[in-house]
C-alpha cells in the first residue's frame, strides 16, 4: 500500500511542481522589456536571499544596500533623479538566480547589487554579461574574478586575500606549523580550503590534517577526533557563521586546544554565539571589516544603521554599504546612463570605503588587503600584523 | 578505536533525536495512514518555542519545553482540524495540505522571529565527562534518558490506557472502530497533539545542540522521515532503532567519507529499504488509504 500511494504523492507533487515552473516561466515574458527612459526613477535591483537557509546574508546585505541608497536619494539623486531600489528573493538557489537574472535584464534594470552567495552570482553572471548589466556582487569566491567579467566586481577582497593575510600572521608572524584544516565542500567552503592551502604551499607547510564536511553536517565527532589525535597548534575553520560555531563549540568539547582560525564568518555574531563566548575566545579572524568601532566612517555607518534598523551593524552590511556607494558614485558620472558605459564608470571609481580603498582591477577586484582581529571577551579586536 | 568510539557518540546523541521525530511521524502515521510533512516545520516551531520562553522569558528549561509542546500540540490539533473534512475522502489533498502548513509555519515564523534564528546557550553547564580519553557531553546524556523516557511513557500509553487502545484500533481498521463506539476523529486528533508534542520536546532538545533558525525542520524533518522508514514506517520501537541507526551512520560516513557523506548515507538507506521495504521492524497494522 504505501508504493502505491506514494507513487500517487509524487504525481501530485510533479503536477505542482509543473505548475509552479511555467508561472516562473510565464512572469518575464509578460512584461514589456521597456529600456531605461532618461527621466523617470532608476531601476536598481538588489538580489539577495530572503528566505531559506542563506537568508540572514541576504537580510543584512539588503539593509546596507538600502542605508546607502536612501542617503543618495535624500541628497538629492542622480541629476535629479531618484533611484529607484527594488528587493528580489532568490532563496539562496542559484536556479531562481538565473531565473531572477534574465526577469532584471528584461524589465529595464540598469544595475544590479548582490547576491550574497558566490554560486547565485556564479550562475547570474553570463547572463547580465549578455544583457550589459553592471553586477556589484558581495559573494568572494575566487571562481568570481576568475570569470574576468566586464560586468562582474565585488565588494569584497577574494577568498585568496583573507586567507593570505591569516596564513602570513599564524605562520610568519606567530610562527606556527601545525596546522589542520577543516572546511565544508559548498562553493564558499571549498574556496577557502584552496586559498588557505595554497598560502600554506607557498611557506612550505604541509598541514597535519585537511578534514572535509558537508554544509549541512550536524555532528563533527568524526573529524575533530580524527583532528584532536594529530595536536595541530591551529585548527582553519572553513564554512559559513553558524557551522563554523557548531564545529568550535563540538571541538572544545571533545577537548580539542587549538587555535581557531578563519575568514569573515567568524567575526560575526552567530559564530560567537552558536560556539559559546567561551569557546570563541582567541579566535583569529581575517576580515576587511573588523569592527563598528574603528575609524569615524565605520562609527558613523553604524550610527546610521542603528537609527534606521535598530541592529547592530556587522560585516555583511557594510560590505553592502560599501559596493551600493560604490554605484551611486559610478551613476553620478554617467549621468544615470546604464551599459558599459557605467560599468567603465564602476572600474574607474575610487572610494575610500569602510572596507579600505576600493581600485578595481581587470578581474573585477577593488579590495586587496584584510586585517586580522582576534575574539576577546566577544569582540574582535585588531591585531597589527607585524 | 576512539575516534569511532567517540563518532558512536557523537551518532548516538543526534541518534536520539531523530528518534524523537521518527516517533512523532509514526504516530501520526500508524494512526491515520498520513505522512505528516508539516512535521519538520513543527520541530522548527517547538525549538523556537522553547527558547524563545526559556531565553526571554528565564523560565526554567524542562518548564520551557513543556510551554513549547503544549503550544505546539495546538498547532497539531488546528492541522488536524482544518485537514478533517478531507479524511477518508482524498487523501493526496491532505498530504499536500500538510506540505501548505509545513510552508505556512516557516513563513509564520521568520514573521515572529525573523530570519536570522539564534543560539541557545545549553541548560547543563557541567564539562564534558572523560572516559578513558573519550568525551561524553552531559547535556547529550541528557538527551538520551529524555528520550527513553518519552518512549516508555508513550509505549505505555498506547499499551495499558484505554485511549491508547482505541487508537490502535483506529489504525487497524477505522470502519470497526468507528462500529464500535469510537471517536475516529478525535483519536486523529489525538495523535496529531502527540505527535506536534514529540515534534517540539526534539526541537526544544535540539535548540542548545544546534542552531534555532526558520530552516533548521528542512534537514532534521527529512532525517527524522528517513529514520522512520528505516525502522518500519508506524512501529514505534522501529522509530527508535531507526533514529539511532541514522544517527550513528551519519556520524560515522562523515569520518569514512568526508564531503561525500550525505550521498552514502541516503544511499545505503535506499539500498536498505530496497531490501527491506518494511524496514526493521516492519508491521502491517496500518492499511488505510
Amino acid at each position: 500500500m504505501f508504493p502505491r500511494k506514494l507513487h500517487r504523492t509524487i504525481t501530485a507533487a510533479a503536477a505542482v511542481t509543473a505548475l509552479a515552473t511555467l508561472a516562473a516561466c510565464a512572469a518575464p515574458g509578460e512584461s514589456t522589456g521597456g529600456t531605461a527612459d532618461a527621466t523617470g526613477p532608476i531601476k536598481i535591483a538588489n538580489v539577495n536571499a530572503q528566505s531559506g537557509q542563506l537568508s540572514p546574508l541576504g537580510k543584512w546585505e539588503n539593509k546596507g544596500v538600502k542605508l546607502a541608497i536612501d542617503a543618495a536619494n535624500k541628497a538629492g539623486g542622480i541629476n535629479g533623479r531618484q533611484i529607484q531600489l527594488d528587493l528580489f528573493d532568490n532563496q539562496g538557489d542559484p536556479t531562481v538566480g538565473t531565473n531572477l537574472a534574465r526577469k532584471i535584464a528584461s524589465e529595464g534594470y540598469i544595475a544590479m547589487l548582490g547576491t550574497s552567495e558566490s554560486a547565485v552570482t556564479l550562475a547570474m553572471a553570463p547572463i547580465l554579461k549578455d544583457a550589459k548589466i553592471p553586477n556589484i556582487t558581495s559573494g568572494q569566491s575566487p571562481k568570481l574574478a576568475a570569470l574576468k567579467s566586464p560586468f562582474l566586481f565585488l565588494n569584497a577582497p577574494t577568498s585568496v586575500t583573507y586567507d593570505e593575510t591569516l596564513a602570513k600572521y599564524l605562520v610568519d608572524t606567530k610562527g606556527y606549523k601545525k596546522i589542520a584544516l577543516i572546511t565544508n565542500n559548498g562553493t564558499y567552503g571549498a574556496g577557502e580550503r584552496d586559498a588557505f592551502l595554497a598560502s600554506l604551499k607557498t611557506r612550505g607547510i604541509t598541514p597535519l590534517g585537511d578534514e572535509v564536511v558537508t554544509p549541512d553536517q550536524k555532528d563533527f565527532s568524526a573529524s575533530l577526533t580524527t583532528i584532536r589525535q594529530q595536536e595541530p597548534e591551529v585548527l582553519f575553520i572553513g564554512a559559513e557563521e553558524v557551522e563554523s560555531g557548531l564545529i568550535a563549540k563540538q571541538a572544545r568539547e571533545l577537548g580539542l586546544k587549538a587555535v581557531f582560525a578563519g575568514g569573515a564568518p567568524m567575526g560575526t555574531e552567530p559564530y560567537l554565539t552558536t560556539a559559546g563566548q567561551e569557546n570563541a575566545e582567541g579566535s583569529v579572524v581575517s576580515s576587511p571589516y573588523l569592527s563598528n568601532d574603528t575609524d569615524d566612517a565605520s562609527r558613523t555607518f553604524a550610527a546610521a544603521y542603528q537609527t534606521a534598523f535598530g541592529e547592530e551593524a556587522e560585516v555583511h552590511g557594510a560590505k553592502a554599504y560599501d559596493g551600493a556607494r560604490i554605484l551611486v558614485e559610478a551613476l553620478k558620472q554617467t549621468g544615470g546612463e546604464g551599459g558599459q558605459k557605467l560599468a567603465d564608470a564602476i572600474r574607474a571609481t575610487k572610494l575610500d570605503g569602510l572596507l579600505g580603498d576600493f581600485a578595481y582591477d581587470e578581474s573585477g577586484v577593488g579590495i586587496h588587503a584584510t586585517q586580522i582581529g582576534l575574539v576577546t571577551s566577544g569582540k574582535l579586536v585588531p591585531q597589527t600584523a607585524s | 578505536m576512539q575516534v569511532f568510539l567517540q563518532t558512536l557518540i557523537g551518532g548516538i546523541s543526534f541518534g536520539a533525536v531523530y528518534a524523537l521525530v521518527a516517533m512523532g511521524f509514526s504516530i501520526v502515521y500508524r494512526t491515520m495512514g498520513l505522512v505528516n510533512f508539516a512535521h519538520g516545520s513543527v520541530v522548527m516551531i517547538g525549538a523556537y518555542a522553547a527558547s524563545t520562553f526559556y531565553m526571554a522569558s528565564r523560565l526554567p528549561f524542562p518548564v520551557a519545553i513543556v510551554v513549547a509542546i503544549v503550544v505546539t500540540g495546538l498547532i497539531g490539533l488546528i492541522i488536524e482540524r482544518v485537514l478533517r473534512p478531507l479524511e477518508g475522502r482524498d487523501f493526496d489533498l491532505m498530504l499536500i495540505g500538510t506540505i501548505g502548513f509545513g510552508t505556512v509555519l516557516e513563513a509564520l515564523a521568520i514573521l515572529i522571529w525573523g530570519a536570522t534564528g539564534h543560539a541557545v546557550p545549553s541548560p547543563v553547564t557541567a564539562a564534558p565527562l572523560d572516559v578513558l580519553g573519550i568525551k561524553i557531553r552531559t547535556y547529550s546524556l541528557l538527551v538520551i534518558a529524555v528520550a527513553t523516557v518519552a518512549t516508555v511513557l508513550l509505549a505505555l500509553f498506547l499499551q495499558r490506557t484505554k485511549k491508547g487502545a482505541a487508537m490502535q484500533a483506529v489504525a487497524m481498521d477505522p470502519q470497526a472502530a468507528t462500529a464500535v463506539g469510537i471517536h475516529v476523529g478525535r483519536s486523529n486528533a489525538m495523535a496529531f497533539a502527540i505527535g506536534a508534542g514529540l515534534a517540539a520536546l526534539a526541537g526544544g532538545l535540539v535548540g542548545p545542540m544546534l542552531y534555532v533558525s526558520p530552516v533548521m525542520g528542512g534537514s532534521l524533518g527529512i532525517k527524522g522521515f528517513a529514520a522512520a522508514i528505516f525502522g518500519g514506517f508506524g512501529s514505534i520501537p522501529g522509530a527508535i532503532v531507526g533514529g539511532m541507526a541514522f544517527g550513528i551512520l551519519d556520524s560515522v560516513a562523515a569520518g569514512a567519507f568526508q564531503g561525500y557523506s550525505e550521498l552514502i548515507v541516503f544511499l545505503v538507506f535506499a539500498v536498505a529499504v530496497m531490501i527491506r521495504p518494511t524496514g526493521i521492524f516492519g508491521e502491517r497494522t496500518v492499511n488505510r488509504a
